[in-house]
């Protein structure tokens, strides 16, 4: 388990290095973007994976509380399987990243949405789910509310740039699904983030 | 199932030991194992009753107990007349608490006394009847019993800690309960999914969290002896708090992206809408009279807490310090209202409901407070503690793997 939070936590700082010097890359380079995607899909292929037994929570006869290992079968809802770690292999959509308590699109996130709306815009059929993140320096029930706000935020920015509101749904996870853990700034902001899960 | 059958002679005696103060150095206290006068194989279950005693008084902050391997007088004799003073007076201790066990069957008894040393007098006793299992909830009960006879007040520990860990698997976050003293987790949820924010309903009956499993996340109730849960409302919501009465429950819903607070019942029909504004509003705490609601809001552009009057809706802000203070919990005596502050780390703070000065607590997050009001169950870095209210006595309840948040403590049980 610990071995694969590990490859887990160095594929996103890995996937999150990669952001910024697509960043850089952008504006000269567009489908350089698309050969981050590979490039961490060819690391990703080298990560230990997460086994079918460990989604299904065959683990947790490990907890200490009996020695009869019993497990429930997940729902294998997107939830779930966010929750387990599974369904984000990053997407094609980039993440909007916000300053501390506020769900103001800045000026670099509005560039990103903008992205994002051409891509929703050639790609018809795809819907998205907008998920809303904080970092842990809030409180859990302040931070599902702050989430939800940031969340909309996006949302409402992608209906102004003509995407209709049917092919977009949010959801707030609050701080319970970082991206990171370290107690630093720099992982703080990748935390701040919408995420956007293209759902099939 | 565990009934008292009597309570023999209390407080008969002017109490002249010192009424003790959390942190202060403690009353000394000897806790006998009961004795066994019917020569019960299982003898186990003195020791049991002597051990959970001994921890939560330990837990209160209230007492020092003695070492029980200095004891020269043993288990028997446990009433008045039997018990050699001279014992226990060289020993420090100022109180002793002595009793026996009988088992038939699967049926237990338990009588447990409380003696003053020093004016060698009873202060107090009582006969618990039960089954076998019941041993640590007769314990529970009695060391209650033991603050009550020594301040005037019942003690917190007949009651339980509900809890958010995800010491299960590492990802998924399950409520689960425990013991005041940390012992007996139980886990609640199976969902494999995020579960937060658990309160308790006022019979410590139900319980109300928040889930994911169906998306959402949605508030829901729990049943803790079916353990079957069902969707209180059908809307997005973040935190729900069951009035004291049990008739209504106040919920942070999503409204458009933003969250509101609204009154339901427990059944999940709508009341009325108690915000409406462009600011979250988050986090609603029932003052033990029911009539008011203390909050969370950001409408002033940063969270601070917020009293509200349910008859009216008028709400009018409490705190004004700080640029992060949100989590607000009703003591259940009226007098404070606890709440998080963030400068730097998290910080627990006190004030009194009409406003004025908060005091500083002590180091943590999202404080709920014990059923006696003399205490808050915190979380801290992932572990849930135990603060006296004025933050000078602090105890670890939970350890080992995983992180522990959001402790809410129940009301006094059954």
């Amino acid at each position: 388990m610990i071995l694969v939070r590990r490859g887990r936590h160095a594929y996103h700082k890995l996937a999150w290095l990669e952001e910024k010097q697509t960043k850089m890359r952008h504006t000269i380079f567009r489908s350089g973007w698309l050969i981050s995607v590979l490039f961490i899909s060819i690391i990703m292929a080298g990560c230990p994976k997460k086994t079918p037994q460990n989604i299904a929570g065959s683990s947790y006869g490990s907890s200490g509380s009996s020695g009869v290992g019993e497990s429930d079968l997940a729902a294998g809802g997107r939830v779930q399987d966010r929750v387990q770690g599974e369904g984000d292999g990053g997407g094609p959509l980039q993440d909007v990243l916000f300053a501390y308590n506020s769900f103001e699109l800045s000026a670099e996130a509005q560039q990103v949405l903008q992205a994002n709306a051409d891509w929703l815009q050639s790609n018809t059929q795809a819907k998205v789910e907008v998920e809303g993140h904080c970092d842990d320096r809030g409180t859990v029930e302040y931070n599902l509310a702050l989430g939800a706000k940031r969340a909309r935020a996006a949302r409402d920015y992608l209906i102004t740039l003509g995407i209709p509101p049917e092919r977009l749904s949010t959801i707030s996870y609050g701080e319970e699904l970082p991206q990171c853990t370290d107690l630093n700034e720099s992982c703080w902001q990748q935390n701040r983030r919408n995420h956007f899960l293209v759902l099939r | 199932m565990l009934g008292v059958l009597y309570s023999a002679g209390p407080l008969e005696a002017q109490i002249r030991i010192e009424i003790p103060t959390p942190g202060g150095a403690g009353v000394p206290i000897a806790i006998a194992p009961l004795s066994n006068p019917a020569a019960h194989p299982d003898r186990e279950i003195g020791r049991i009753f002597a051990d959970v005693i001994a921890r939560d008084l330990e837990l209160s902050g209230l007492f020092r107990v003695l070492d029980r391997r200095a004891y020269i007088e043993g288990p028997d004799g446990f009433v008045l007349e039997q018990i050699n003073f001279q014992n226990w007076s060289v020993l420090d201790a100022s109180a002793l608490a002595k009793g026996g066990f009988w088992i038939e069957g699967e049926r237990l008894i338990i009588e447990a006394r409380l003696f003053d040393v020093t004016q060698r007098k009873q202060l107090g006793g009582k006969r618990y009847q039960g089954v076998r299992a019941d041993v640590r909830r007769m314990a529970h009960r009695f060391a209650d019993q033991i603050m009550l006879f020594l301040t005037g007040e019942e003690g917190p520990f007949n009651s339980q800690i509900a809890f958010v860990s995800n010491r299960a698997d590492g990802r998924a976050k399950e409520v689960y309960r425990m013991d005041v003293s940390g012992t007996e987790v139980r886990r609640v949820t199976r969902d494999r999914t995020l579960s937060l924010g658990p309160s308790w309903s006022p019979t410590g009956e139900e319980l109300l969290f928040i889930s994911y499993k169906r998306g959402g996340p949605y508030p829901y109730r729990l049943n803790l002896a079916s353990g079957r849960a069902s969707r209180v409302y059908a809307k997005v919501g973040y935190g729900a708090s069951w009035s004291p009465d049990g008739k209504l429950v106040a919920v942070s819903v999503e409204q458009r992206g933003n969250a509101d607070l609204f009154l339901i019942t427990p059944q999940g029909k709508l009341i009325r809408r108690l915000t409406r504004h462009a600011g979250i509003d988050v986090s609603p705490a029932w003052s033990p009279d029911g009539r008011r609601l203390a909050f969370c809001s950001d409408r002033s552009g940063s969270p601070q807490i917020y009293v509200m009057d349910v008859e009216t809706g008028r709400s009018r802000r409490l705190t004004f310090r700080g640029r992060y203070n949100t989590d607000p919990a009703w003591s259940p005596k009226g007098d404070r209202i606890a709440y998080t502050a963030r400068s730097g780390g998290f910080q627990i703070m006190s004030i009194e409901p009409a406003g004025g000065e908060a005091t500083k607590v002590g180091r943590g997050e999202h404080p709920s407070w014990s059923p006696d009001g003399r205490y808050l169950a915190v979380t801290r870095r992932g572990r849930i503690y135990m603060l006296s209210r004025d933050g000078r006595s602090i105890k670890q309840l939970t350890g080992g793997r995983g992180n522990d948040t959001s402790p809410a403590w129940s009301p006094r049980l059954p």
